[in-house]
Parts: C-alpha cells; sequence; structure tokens
C-alpha cells in the first residue's frame, strides 16, 4: 500500500491543481467549503463534479446537473471491469471501498506497473486511491476556502503532466504489434469525436468502443491470437 | 447550503457510485465468460484514448512535449522521468514562445 502511496504522489500534485480550481468554482454557486468537501470525498469524480456544479449553477436544475455530471463517468465502468483480476479475493466491503477510491490516474498507474509485475495489485491500488481522494478532497476544500489567490500554475505546464503521465503509462501498457492498430483506431477516433465538438469524457468512451471493435475484428479474422 | 445543494452531491454521489458498481459487477461477468480478453484489451484502450483526448485540438507546443515525453516513455518505460522530462519540454517551449 505504501510503494502505491508514493508512487502517486507526482500524480497527486497536478490533481491538487484542478482541485482548487473546482473548489473555487463550487464556492462560487453557493456550496461552503465543507459541502464542497463532501461532494468530493462522496462523489470522487473530478470531470463530473466540475460539470454537475457549471450545469447546476447555469440551469439551477438538480437531476439535470447530477446526471450530466454522472453520465460524463461513464468510463468507469469499463475501468472499474478491468480490476476484476486485481480485486478477486477480497471482501465485498473492500472492494467497494477500492472502487470507490479509484480515479483515472491511479488506476492507470495501478494497470501500467501491474503490466511490469504481477506483484502490483489491490494493496497498491488502494494505497494511491487513498493518496488521491485525499488530496483531491482537501484540495477542493482550499480552494472553496482561500479562494483566487494563487498564480495561475498551468503557464507553468502542470496541465501538462497528466497527459506525460498517460503516456509514460501507455508505454507501460504496450504488448506490441498486435496492439497497434486497435491503439491507432482509438486514439484516431477519440480526436475524431473532440474535433466534431463531442465532450472529452464521452469522446473517450467512443474511441475506446471503436479500439474494441477493431481488436475483435482483428480476432475475428484471425490476425491476432487468442 | 440549500436542499438543492444537498441534492445535487446526494445524487451525484449515488450514480457515480453505481456506475462503479456496474463495472465490477460486468467485469466478473465479462472475466468468466468466452470475452474475458476484453477485459486485457481495456486499460491500452482507455489509457490511449486519454492521451488522445487530451492531445486534440491542442496547439503544436503541446504535441511536440507529447513527442518528448513519448520518446522518454520508450526508453526509460518511467512515469516520473516521462512527467519531468514531458512538462520541462512543455514549459521550455512556452518560455520561447512556440
Amino acid at each position: 500500500m505504501k510503494h502505491g502511496a508514493i508512487a502517486i504522489l507526482p500524480l497527486a500534485l497536478g490533481a491538487a491543481i484542478y482541485g482548487f480550481a473546482f473548489g473555487l468554482l463550487a464556492a462560487q454557486v453557493g456550496f461552503p467549503w465543507w459541502g464542497v468537501g463532501l461532494m468530493s470525498a462522496a462523489v470522487h469524480a473530478g470531470s463530473s463534479q466540475i460539470v454537475a456544479v457549471e450545469q447546476f449553477a447555469s440551469t439551477q436544475t438538480v437531476i439535470g446537473a447530477a446526471l450530466a455530471g454522472a453520465a460524463l463517468n461513464l468510463r468507469y465502468i469499463g475501468i472499474v471491469a478491468t480490476l476484476s483480476d486485481v480485486l478477486a479475493g477480497l471482501t465485498l466491503r473492500t472492494k467497494l471501498l477500492a472502487i470507490h477510491i479509484t480515479g483515472d490516474e491511479n488506476w492507470a498507474l495501478t494497470m501500467a506497473e501491474r503490466a511490469k509485475s504481477r506483484d502490483v495489485g489491490a494493496a497498491f491500488l488502494m494505497g494511491s486511491g487513498l493518496v488521491m481522494i485525499t488530496v483531491w478532497t482537501a484540495s477542493t476544500i482550499a480552494g472553496a476556502a482561500i479562494g483566487a489567490v494563487l498564480p495561475n500554475l498551468e503557464r507553468f505546464g502542470l496541465s501538462f503532466a497528466f497527459t506525460a503521465a498517460f503516456i509514460a503509462m501507455a508505454r507501460g501498457l504496450w504488448r506490441g504489434r498486435p496492439q497497434m492498430f486497435p491503439w491507432l483506431v482509438a486514439s484516431t477516433a477519440t480526436i475524431a469525436a473532440v474535433s466534431l465538438g463531442v465532450p472529452k469524457a464521452y469522446a473517450i468512451v467512443a474511441g475506446t468502443a471503436c479500439g474494441l471493435a477493431m481488436s475483435f475484428f482483428l480476432r475475428r479474422t484471425g490476425r491476432v491470437l487468442a | 447550503m440549500t436542499g438543492a445543494h444537498w441534492a445535487v452531491i446526494g445524487i451525484l454521489a449515488l450514480a457515480a457510485f453505481s456506475i462503479r458498481v456496474l463495472g465490477l459487477v460486468a467485469g466478473g461477468r465479462i472475466r468468466a465468460s468466452r470475452h474475458a480478453w476484453v477485459l486485457d484489451e481495456l486499460p491500452g484502450l482507455i489509457v490511449i484514448s486519454l492521451v488522445a483526448a487530451s492531445l486534440a485540438g491542442q496547439p503544436l507546443q503541446t504535441w511536440i512535449a507529447a513527442g518528448a515525453a513519448l520518446g522518454t516513455a520508450a526508453v526509460t518505460n518511467h512515469v516520473i522521468a516521462t512527467m519531468v522530462v514531458g512538462v520541462m519540454a512543455f514549459a521550455g517551449l512556452a518560455a520561447i514562445g512556440l
């Protein structure tokens, strides 16, 4: 667990910046700092929270805002599904805790590290997840409580840190040429969807589905060994 | 905090957690089926889609920095080294006004 908690720290720094910005946004539409913290701990889904709060601010509709935010999280069906092997053998209560503290960053880091060593498993996922949810919650509270006193840290390139980290994780998950066409299809479809104005969270789901379809096609035509 | 604020938090938390539970149930069923290969393919596809989504529509500076990060990842296969090189490339390009 300690291994995962330490390994995720650079990514947690990036999450803290977005968390601070989200806290600021939420405070501006009437959420107190403790309400922001409660939301971050209970929901633990950055993009969903941002969209829900934005929708709530602009439309004042509760159900619509909450469901719009939740819909952005649909990729977690696939993300959590891939954890079935990692979570095997845990109690149901521990599994439920593990999936709640799983986010994009600690999931991807766990899968990339697990591709290198099968010793990486639930303890790594949960150690990194506990750090991420703690940092996320604390930074959103700080954003709501302190407000706009920090300079714009994005100009120092910290926003790119996530992209670089995911590139490294993709490298860790790369198993060779059989993945080339599915990955090419997934990335092309995602970029095309974003270019057409589709929100990024949906574009990720669409790109993943297209890549999966290509994998299925290659397997059906016998071009990849099952 | 009004009742509407409470409701947004409650409904969003319930919906987000339900999606995760759905994934947990689906994962178990897929793993036990003849489509278990899907679970081996999904991580790479989701991560590469995350990368593509963050690069889509970005300026040349971001793509060059991504190239530097990719080169570092290919050589080192190390997350932190890739982040350091990527962020330095991004900040360096911004500093020279590219």
